[in-house]
């Protein structure tokens, strides 16, 4: 197992002198998958942006190793699926065209760009009729996939997602989680998902970390932190998501801060 | 004041997709308790509370048998007869609740348009951890988030204290930590004010949690409602033979 990325001390402070995150440090090795999880406003989609490098941090580093076969292509190696990715697609592009021109982008122009894309669409089972149509004309949950294979035609060496299960019904998660498993194992693209649903990050995680108020405050392997969990605000998180919580706790949980 | 809510023989079809959405439901609701249908996406879990008060479009479906409360048919019910029940009786949490306020009209329209006891909000906006009501009054709808909105509207229909409370999918788009604080109002509601509390939701933990009586609707059946100790209860075959169904 090869390291791919790995944050050192990395602290993050707004221009009003707010800290967002404070000394996050961990190692990620190629191929595997990393949860975070952690209530909203806990750093957590910060803390993705400057993985991706669209954010430098106050202090602190991150280090990528950068595997060979990227040092023709201006596309970055790490590629953020958000939150509200249904909107990112344009909707007067059909979504076909799209992926061709991520795959162009990638791999130059001689790339035979159909056969890839027809690939990438195969392998997130995307219906062959929906691949002609244009982002207006297709629903929440398609222009969510279509929005994956957008990501997916750069082929990532790290792929983050971001809430990828926000807002979505049980069926559908669970097709993303087969997806995201699948895409893991077929292609071997290493993953970080964040989440606040520990159930999913269960699912589809090895190893998982916790944070709150822009620290990380547990981190362990996927099995051991759920047998066993030690700081108070994670066995908040599972108290919370079996609907066992009470109104002193959750108050408790709150004043902590 | 006892609220009596009984579906005898229940049957709608939907006649522009030509497809049967409910077959043959049968219940009863009683006062003080909690009533669960799980049920995924697609199952007619909004179909049927929306019958309650005649809320489907009777252009685009057909409606057989019996919906009575309080001895109104909702069915056959008048105008007249339907807007009364939805004023003084039934209050509706709707999925999606960001939709339920009119655009145009700051908040406080609401607390003011049905005379809410200003202190009980103020108790319960600050339980759910939103703004006071002198702040949330001279905000416009879009200014809430789905989940502020999801609070909001729900704050406003236990105000309305309704002799029947129907929430659709409660716990969507919240984060788990506040749906606790939903469930701990809801079986308050139930117990202490002694009203009638429906909710559908696709949430197994929650409906699980939340106590009362539990029912299962797939493809349009809906099984009967059992205690949810029992419905839940790992020796139980219900549960284990219906969870493939969610």
């Amino acid at each position: 197992m090869s390291l791919l990325i790995k944050a050192e001390n990395i602290s993050y402070k707004t221009d009003k002198d707010k800290t967002i995150l404070k000394n996050i440090s961990f190692e990620l090795n190629k191929g595997n998958i990393l949860g975070i999880a952690g209530e909203s406003g806990s750093g957590k989609t910060t803390l993705a942006k400057i993985l991706a490098g669209l954010l430098i941090p106050t202090s602190g580093k991150v280090i990528f190793n950068k595997p060979t076969g990227w040092e023709k292509t201006k596309v970055s190696p790490i590629q953020i699926l958000f939150q509200n990715n249904g909107e990112i697609l344009n909707p007067l592009r059909r979504i076909d065209s799209v992926v061709r021109e991520g795959v162009k982008l990638r791999f130059g122009k001689n790339i035979e760009a159909e056969t890839k894309a027809e690939e990438i669409f195969n392998s997130i089972n995307y219906e062959k009729n929906l691949r002609k149509r244009k982002g207006y004309e297709l629903s929440g949950g398609e222009q969510q996939r279509g929005a994956l294979a957008r990501v997916l035609s750069v082929q990532p060496e790290l792929l983050i997602l971001d809430e990828p299960f926000s807002a979505q019904d049980p069926d559908s998660q669970s097709t993303f989680l087969n997806l995201f498993k699948k895409i893991n194992t077929e292609w071997g693209t290493t993953m970080i998902c964040i989440s606040h649903s520990l159930k999913i990050l269960h699912e589809l995680c090895s190893y998982i970390l916790i944070m709150y108020n822009g620290t990380i405050v547990e981190r362990g392997e996927c099995k051991e932190l759920f047998s066993n969990p030690v700081h108070p605000y994670t066995k908040f998180l599972f108290k919370a998501e079996s609907y066992k919580l009470t109104y002193d706790e959750f108050i408790s949980i709150r004043n902590l801060k | 004041m006892k609220l009596s809510v009984n579906i005898k023989e229940l049957w709608l079809r939907s006649s522009t997709e030509e497809k049967e959405l409910l077959h043959d439901i049968n219940f009863t609701l009683e006062e003080k308790n909690v009533y669960t249908i799980l049920g995924k996406n697609g199952s007619g879990k909004s179909t049927l509370i929306k019958s309650l008060s005649g809320l489907n479009d009777i252009n685009t479906c057909f409606i057989k048998g019996e919906i009575a409360v309080d001895n109104i048919n909702t069915v056959t019910a008048s105008t007249d007869e339907l807007l009364y029940l939805r004023k003084e009786k039934i209050k509706y949490v709707f999925q999606d609740p960001a939709n339920s306020f009119d655009p145009l009209r700051k908040l406080d329209y609401y607390f003011r348009r049905f005379k809410l006891d200003h202190i009980k909000a103020q108790e319960l906006l600050s339980y759910l951890f939103l703004p006071s009501l002198k702040e949330l009054g001279g905000m416009y709808p879009y200014e809430l988030s789905g989940g502020m909105a999801q609070r909001l509207s729900f704050v406003i229909a236990v105000l309305m204290n309704p002799e029947l409370l129907i929430l659709d999918e409660p716990t969507s788009g919240i984060d788990p930590a506040i749906a606790n604080l939903f469930l701990i109002k809801i079986r308050e509601f139930a117990n202490k004010e002694k009203r009638t509390v429906l909710l559908v939701t696709q949430d197994i933990n929650f409906a699980e949690s939340v106590g009362g009586y539990t029912a299962h609707i797939s493809a349009g059946t809906l099984s009967s409602f059992v205690e949810s100790t029992e419905y839940f209860n790992s020796d139980s075959m219900l549960f284990n033979k219906n969870r493939d169904l969610l």
